[in-house]
């Protein structure tokens, strides 16, 4: 199918964007990479009046280091930049990570940080990374511009805090506490497909030994990424063996999730899934932690 | 430079990579209607109430056709037992696969609105939708006019006396085994265009595989003379089998008959899903006996494939597969009882290996269990039994000469790493295996090397007939004008045979250079629709290499003869020909000779399996396929490639689901084929040829052997990794992981 007529705007500054999203408001649609909205679009799911192309705006796609130690990135900033960037590989290895197992090469040539985050698909990798990692998103409008905590900014199914008339321009991606462990896993049913589940798990350990600080983050199980809280606070304040990472995994299957049923998955084996990859994420968090080489 | 045996390029390679081919879909004419047809949303249901004079009315809106529009509404490749449309007061919808209506009008936007003006209300009935509850005491009937079962036809083979061999047995093996069905998934939905040309004929342009039937059907339902009807195929978006049976023939011959004008239907993909078959469901109960020194003794075998709702070939599939299940082994006493039920699901027909996939896994699965319970390895237990030059089926009559089972069978082993020793053959460890993975994948959390993991190797065999089967009179026709004066300047072959995308007409181009001493540029080939070429048959069957090269064989020869001795210009040769009798399954004994030909091909698989998320990886297939000769080598590894691609799919990853008779998976995104990094990470090609005599230059079919065996090595190799047997296809993450949890196993490391 095709999609049913809009009218398009490509405009070549960002106030210009801005001036049109404020003008259009609800009926208008900013275009990215396309890579969620064409599709849809197509299927005639969405049916935007107005495609605000944001393509032609200069200064949108860059990769910097934030003053905190961490990275400031453009929203136009295609995935195969993220994936191929040497000071993403360097300052932030479990966003360097996460690249490879978002779509396929030619969604990763096009796709954008932003479009993905404003999309905001709960089966989606890089909504669920911005909640491990604590980032926030720059949302500006020809009102201003407001930094949102990823933790305010996913509100449910495909839906976030971004109002009508807002863009995302940056997103901040905080630096992991020095000497953190860090991991990401995740299921699907072919490569590149959307995650029947997926994990990421951050922790830091104190002088003692004992976690001062773990971030569990799943997708694909609900209707937007999800903090295992449970499993969080059984870990915080433990020492950290195999049998507290079992009791965590098991508590994010049976307490922090409630998955869906669909033709890929019953709602067992996902649960049975979250088990396996909180597991398999903290195992490796720790083995980093503890300053061990990790071939995921 | 000889062609044959050269991997010359496809001369349709270039348009279609460069987009300039133009497929059914791609065909437009000036002033052309367009059409969209009515599906059913209830089955099985009786049609209550139906009136289509407000979507007459709708703006644009030049036709609504149903049921008492078509002059003889009835169709079917075996027998004619589905109606072309069912909407009428009465009408019966048995299955999602029916077609109510047709909605004709001047813009594809106006038909689609005028399909929900169409007022219809069924009553609701009841339906079976499996094979157990169509077999079931008092199941409801899918066709209550074809007598009190649900069984559309049997067959049974009887030799020796299995329980007499039984209780003197060492070793019984039983299982229950079930296989599911697989969508096509070719790139093209059905497409085409019909329309009254200026002689008077009604000419359809679509994809198909076989004319001349295509050609026969569309006649019969309109009740005129097949010289009315000239069919048309363009290049092909892939076929396997699904594009046998009609789909949008007949409604486009009829559509333009109706209203004199040009009418362009294009199914999308969910209408592609439900509105053709699938290949068969499978149960069976299989109980085989062997000695202590691994020789066969007796085979039983209880089978049941479900037709879904209406015949399509599904007794031509059950005809092969009565024969697959035993494998290609000499087995002294055979009972098998086979059968095909009609269901309320959609209709089950053609898919690439045709009944030999479900039979050769209840046979490779059989083999592989017996070999555990004797303690021996499974290419030393197949080397005991396999057919041999000279053997006899089960159907008693001997097969064929070029029995080659054997030789892919030690060099597909050999691949794979097994030795041939002293005591016999001895399959290789999974450690002494090089690591198959290479970095790329491993960029892949779901190939990571993180988690417990298990490796394991399997292999099993197959055969497959070549050409039509059980009385069938197979035929092909072909016709070679040599042009000229002195020398040979032009030579004009006329064959029917469709390139489904296989590279059909690159090979008979082959053919006809090396058959006539000419380069391949000489060569113009005819092959496009029934007014300029005879009947050669269908595209499947894996027998258009070997039907058309005999056929342009003999026409070459007859030309040059007429060339040279009778000094013809031109010279024009029409040959037809009929490969040796076969003959139908006895009633009662099942005694038949019941194939023209065969092929043969072995697959081993290394397999990895992620023990919590039930993930399979297979690292490594090799592949051993006798194609007798090669006549396009790239073309044959692109055979393999591909076939190995599909079975993976159908082994690993597609699952059609339903839900009682509605399919819930009718899209890409929820029935999930394999892209190229779901298939293996290394397939070894691997092909012999050992010459058939029958076959054109000794080539064999190949197009479905590759499908075959794949199945039955996937499930050894994951046993051999995880110590399960799984019975039942497909072996999807879930189906793994939770049986690893149930039964629990031992840590590999």
């Amino acid at each position: 199918m095709k999609p049913p007529p809009f009218d398009y705007y490509a405009p070549d500054t960002l106030d210009e964007a801005l001036a049109l999203m404020a003008q259009h408001g609800y009926g208008a649609k900013a275009l990215a990479g396309g890579q969620s909205l064409v599709p849809t679009m197509n299927f005639r799911l969405a049916a935007p009046s107005v495609l605000v192309d944001l393509n032609r705006i200069p200064d949108l796609s860059y990769i910097r280091l934030a003053p905190d130690g961490g990275l400031l990135i453009g929203a136009m900033t295609r995935h195969v930049q993220a994936e191929k960037n040497p000071k993403v590989a360097d300052k932030h290895p479990l966003l360097h990570a996460t690249m490879p197992n978002i779509g396929h090469p030619q969604i990763r040539n096009r796709g954008t940080l932003g479009g993905s985050i404003a999309h905001a698909d709960p089966a989606a990798e890089l909504p669920a990374l911005m909640r491990a990692v604590q980032g926030r998103i720059k949302a500006q409008s020809a009102r201003g511009s407001r930094w949102i905590p990823a933790d305010d900014f996913f509100q449910g199914f495909f839906t976030t805090a971004l109002a009508e008339d807002e863009l995302i321009t940056e997103l901040h991606l905080p630096p992991l506490p020095a000497g953190s462990g860090w991991a990401i896993e995740e299921v699907a049913r072919r490569h590149g497909d959307f995650a029947l589940v997926g994990a990421f798990a951050i922790l830091h350990l104190d002088g003692a030994g004992r976690c001062d600080h773990v971030r569990i983050s799943l997708f694909g199980v609900g209707d937007g990424p999800m903090l295992a809280t449970t499993a969080m606070g059984v870990l915080r304040g433990e020492k950290l063996d195999d049998e507290a990472i079992a009791t965590a995994a098991e508590a994010a299957a049976q307490k922090d999730v409630d998955p869906p049923s669909d033709v890929h998955a019953t709602a067992s084996f996902r649960r049975h899934l979250v088990n396996v990859l909180v597991q398999r994420t903290l195992t490796q968090a720790l083995a980093r932690a503890a300053g061990q080489e990790v071939t995921a | 430079m000889r062609a044959v045996g050269s991997s010359i390029p496809r001369f349709d390679a270039q348009d279609k990579v460069t987009g300039q081919a133009l497929y059914p879909g791609d065909i437009h004419m000036p002033g052309q209607l367009h059409m969209k047809i009515l599906w059913p949303d209830q089955v099985p249901a009786r049609i209550t109430r139906f009136d289509v004079s407000k979507a007459l009315a709708a703006p644009g809106v030049v036709a609504v056709l149903a049921a008492d529009d078509v002059p003889v509404n009835e169709y079917g490749l075996i027998m004619p037992d589905q109606e072309v449309l069912v909407g009428r007061v009465g009408g019966l919808v048995r299955s999602i696969i029916d077609q109510v209506a047709l909605v004709i009008a001047e813009s594809e936007e106006q038909a689609e609105a005028a399909l929900d003006l169409i007022e219809i209300e069924y009553e609701p009935l009841p339906g079976v939708y499996s094979i157990e509850e169509a077999l079931a005491p008092e199941a409801p009937l899918v066709h209550p006019e074809k007598g009190d079962s649900n069984v559309l036809l049997s067959y049974r083979i009887r030799l020796g006396d299995v329980e007499k061999a039984f209780a003197e047995a060492d070793v019984i093996v039983e299982r229950t085994y079930r296989t599911h069905p697989q969508e096509h998934a070719y790139l093209q939905p059905e497409a085409g265009l019909g329309f009254v040309r200026p002689d008077g004929k009604i000419e359809v342009i679509v994809g198909g595989q076989w004319m001349h039937e295509d050609r026969e059907q569309i006649a019969h339902a309109l009740a005129l003379p097949e010289d009315q009807i000239v069919v048309r195929y363009p290049p092909i978006g892939g076929a396997f089998g699904g594009r046998e049976d009609m789909s949008v023939q007949i409604v486009l011959a009829l559509a333009a008959q109706k209203t004199g004008r040009p009418v362009k239907i294009q199914w999308s993909r969910g209408e592609s899903i439900r509105g053709h078959h699938k290949r068969h469901a499978m149960i069976a109960r299989a109980k085989w006996a062997a000695a202590k020194d691994g020789r066969l003794l007796a085979a039983e075998i209880d089978v049941s494939t479900d037709a879904g709702a209406y015949a399509y070939t599904s007794t031509k599939v059950l005809g092969n597969l009565t024969l697959a299940c035993l494998g290609p082994y000499e087995i002294p006493n055979v009972k098998v009882d086979s059968r095909t039920v009609y269901t309320n699901n959609i209709a089950a027909g053609a898919f690439r290996g045709f009944g030999g996939p479900q039979g050769h896994f209840i046979a490779e699965m059989q083999m592989n269990h017996l070999a555990e319970a004797l303690g021996m390895d499974p290419v030393e237990l197949r080397m005991k039994n396999l057919w041999r030059e000279g053997s006899r089926l089960a159907t008693r009559s001997v097969l064929p000469p070029g029995v080659t089972v054997r030789e892919t069978l030690a060099a597909c082993a050999r691949d794979a790493g097994w030795e041939e020793t002293d005591a016999g053959w001895q399959r290789p460890r999974v450690e002494d295996l090089p690591a198959a993975i290479t970095p790329v994948h491993r960029a892949f959390s779901l190939d990571a090397a993180g988690g417990r993991k298990a490796r394991g190797i399997g292999i099993a065999t197959s055969f497959k007939n070549v050409g039509f089967s059980l009385g069938y009179v197979d035929e092909s026709w072909a016709t070679v004008e040599l042009h000229g004066a002195g020398a040979i300047e032009r030579v004009v072959v006329h064959h029917a045979g469709a390139d489904v995308g296989q590279g059909a007409h690159t090979v008979m181009r082959q053919f006809a250079a090396d058959f006539i001493g000419v380069p391949l540029d000489k060569i113009e080939l005819i092959a496009d629709d029934t007014d300029h070429t005879l009947n050669s048959g269908s595209s499947s069957a894996s027998r258009m290499t070997f039907m058309a090269g005999n056929a342009i064989r003999g026409a070459a020869e007859e030309a040059l003869r007429l060339w040279r001795e009778e000094e013809e210009r031109p010279a024009i040769a029409t040959y037809r020909y009929v490969p040796r009798p076969t003959t139908p399954y006895d009633p009662e004994t099942g005694e038949a000779d019941p194939n023209i030909a065969y092929g043969y091909c072995t697959q081993a698989a290394e397999v990895e399996v992620d023990l919590d998320t039930g993930h399979i990886t297979v690292l490594n297939l090799w592949n051993v396929t006798d194609v007798g000769r090669a006549v396009n080598p790239a073309m044959v590894r692109g055979q393999i490639y591909g076939a190995v691609a599909q079975s993976i799919g159908w082994t690993l990853l597609e699952d059609l689901k339903y839900d009682r008779g509605q399919v819930l998976t009718d899209r890409l995104s929820t029935y999930l084929v394999p892209t190229v990094l779901d298939t293996a990470i290394h397939i070894a090609p691997d092909f012999l040829e050992n010459p058939d005599p029958q076959g054109p230059l000794g080539a064999r079919g190949m197009g479905e052997m590759p499908f075959i065996p794949t199945a039955p090595a996937i499930v050894a190799a994951v046993h051999d990794a995880t110590g399960i047997w799984f019975d039942e296809l497909p072996l999807t993450p879930e189906r793994v992981a939770m049986r690893l949890k149930e039964v629990g196993i031992e840590d590999q490391d």
